[in-house]
């Protein structure tokens, strides 16, 4: 299949759609959120190949989505959102992706960037010691099979109750960091096995834990309300279910892809396997992703947890805490009420590489935020910058509430190890003012500002397609990787 | 990964061989101790299907033992089904975290030089 910039019509300046007339397997019509010259370099791989694929799966409602920060993956595209009917349009593990609940969290400081930067470079060194991370590597908290089961069901509460983390946090995250719908005996033992030693790691690849200030900010109301200040010092860190999540997609892709047949359903790619959400596989896998969301939630509660003892241990007991901003998913599937041409459906919204961005007036929101739109926080490539937007109801008609999730990758970790020499990224950055400490050059390397898409660029489109308002830019400082 | 071999079941060896490189760099390619062994049985709809659940199974027992696998018996070996015995070796760190082999472009077949071959694509 071959897609050409003809076949590809013009809704506005930042809305693109690929009609269902142009593939007959198309159930629904493919739209692409991004400016023009976006859609020129999102047109360089096969991401509206699997855009189109995607529109084909049975049950989808109103259009298969893709976001600005859009590139190939393996299957679904990520940054890609696909809704079907509830309750029994498809259900497919691809189409949230092997890193469950792969998300993002910011917690805020009552320290300026001013006060502490002749500190950054033991912080970092601090944080590299207190938040293991890099291949493979374990973390401090073995779990018996109990705890397993606990941490499986109440996700981060979990840690919460065992001293790993802050009451208040909990209304400060999606879904208040626990999905009711899980059931642990869904998820395999191979997979809980994985994750015994996991708890509090961020393990490799794009993962990280790093330290921003507030460089600019766009909306003073919403950053007031969010807690946002020029010049705060805030700490970023995004890492998902470890490798518990990666089996649980392993196991049921492969299930559903052997039962799929049963249910007369044939995909264009072995990726989107999928079956009815209220067959039996459907509901299993449901329930096991949601145990690993639940995972990865306990996750990044207790890598919150190591950032504030590391904290505590540089500048001492008597400075303020690190409070938890907010916490979004990027990979999951959900149950959402949403209109589609004009009428009221329960619909599973497939986000894989795509962030909830709910706006004014929903009701999970903690008080505070209630009338601002949820926070959604964009983290950029390592070295350039991020952004914290707010949603808004526009979100809810274009994109089933949904927003982007990061800058994007432009290029293959190959190509970027190929291309980047990180011993001398690592001395760029350092003159920049951002101390990176890392397992690896390798990883340097691979997560270079050059393998990924103009962050700015994809805000930019997002705020001027209205589904997320800007509210402040963050500039990073210490970047800590696997 | 793109692998080629003269037989379907030295396309798997290779396959294997080739992950457990990427896992440790070059660590297949040496004499290592075996200190741990697995037994796998796998059933699938198609020989693709088949290699990527193998090399899937392996990967998974990779992490949960903390072990490498370059070495492997088949003492059945179809189109559609494998039972076998893995041998590895413990590791203390490994150089790249693979999170999964996916069925994304994978085909098994055989090519113009009737070697058999495949595309294998790991989320990483």
């Amino acid at each position: 299949m071959k897609i050409n910039k003809t076949d590809i019509h013009r809704i506005n300046d930042y809305l693109w759609e690929i009609p269902k007339s142009f593939n007959q397997k198309m159930r629904v019509p493919a739209r692409v959120l991004a400016s023009e010259p976006l859609l020129d370099a999102i047109m360089e791989d096969r991401s509206l190949v699997q855009l189109v694929n995607v529109a084909s799966l049975p049950g989808i409602q109103g259009a298969s989505l893709v976001m600005p920060d859009v590139h190939e993956g393996y299957g679904f595209p990520i940054g890609g959102v696909a809704a079907t009917l509830y309750p029994d349009g498809a259900i497919s593990p691809g189409g949230i992706g092997y890193d469950i609940n792969c998300g993002v969290r910011l917690l805020t400081s009552h320290q300026n960037i001013g006060d502490i930067k002749d500190k950054l470079e033991i912080l970092s060194k601090e944080m590299y010691a207190q938040i293991p991370s890099g291949m493979g590597k374990g973390g401090q908290i073995n779990l018996s099979s109990e705890e397993m089961e606990e941490v499986l069901l109440k996700g981060a509460e979990w840690a919460v109750n065992h001293g790993y983390g802050e009451k208040d946090d909990l209304a400060f995250i999606e879904s208040n960091g626990r999905l009711e719908s899980a059931d642990a005996s869904m998820v395999s033992e191979m997979a809980k096995k994985r994750g015994t030693d996991q708890l509090g790691t961020i393990g490799s690849g794009n993962h990280f834990v790093e330290v921003d200030y507030v460089e600019e900010i766009y909306n003073d109301e919403i950053a007031k309300a969010f807690g946002l200040y020029k010049g705060q010092v805030v700490v970023l860190i995004h890492t998902g279910s470890r490798g518990l999540g990666h089996q649980v997609a392993t196991d049921y892709i492969r299930l559903i892809m052997n039962v799929m047949p049963n249910y007369g359903i044939e995909v264009p790619d072995r990726e989107l396997a999928c079956v009815p959400f209220n067959s039996k596989e459907g509901q299993n896998y449901f329930k096991a992703m949601c145990a690993a969301a639940n995972y990865a939630w306990c996750n990044r509660e207790i890598i919150s947890w190591e950032a504030r003892t590391a904290w505590k241990n540089i500048f001492g007991k008597e400075v303020e805490p690190l409070n938890l901003m907010y916490d979004v998913a990027h990979n999951i599937a959900k149950i959402e009420t949403h209109f589609v041409d004009g009428e009221e459906l329960n619909l599973i919204v497939h986000r894989k590489g795509a962030t909830r961005a709910f706006g004014p007036g929903f009701e999970e929101l903690p008080i505070n935020y209630m009338a601002m739109g949820q926070p959604v926080i964009i983290p950029g490539s390592m070295g350039t910058c991020s952004y914290v937007l707010a949603g808004t109801a526009k979100s809810e008609e274009l994109t089933f509430g949904s927003c982007c999730h990061g800058a994007g990758r432009r290029m293959s970790r190959t190509a970027a190890k190929k291309q980047v020499n990180a011993p001398v990224l690592k001395k760029q950055l350092r003159e920049k003012g951002i101390y990176v400490e890392a397992g690896s050059f390798k990883g340097i390397a691979e997560e270079a500002p050059i393998a990924y898409k103009d962050v700015n660029m994809v805000v930019d489109t997002i705020s001027a397609s209205e589904i997320a308002k800007k509210v402040v830019k963050l500039r990073p400082v210490a970047v800590i990787k696997g | 990964m793109k692998i080629e071999s003269s037989t379907v079941e030295q396309l798997f060896i290779a396959g294997m061989i080739g992950m457990g490189n990427i896992l440790k760099e070059g660590f297949c390619d040496k004499d290592n101790p075996i200190d741990c062994k697995s037994k796998i049985e796998i059933q699938a709809m198609d020989q693709t299907c088949l290699l990527i659940d193998f090399l899937s199974e392996i990967l998974s027992l990779s992490y949960a033992e903390k072990s490498i696998y370059c070495k492997v018996e088949f003492s059945l070996f179809t189109s559609n089904r494998i039972k076998a015995d893995i041998f590895g070796s413990h590791i203390s760190k490994l150089d790249e975290e693979i999170k999964a082999v996916t069925y994304h472009e994978a085909q098994v077949r055989k090519n113009r030089n009737q070697q058999w071959e495949t595309l294998v694509v790991f989320d990483i």
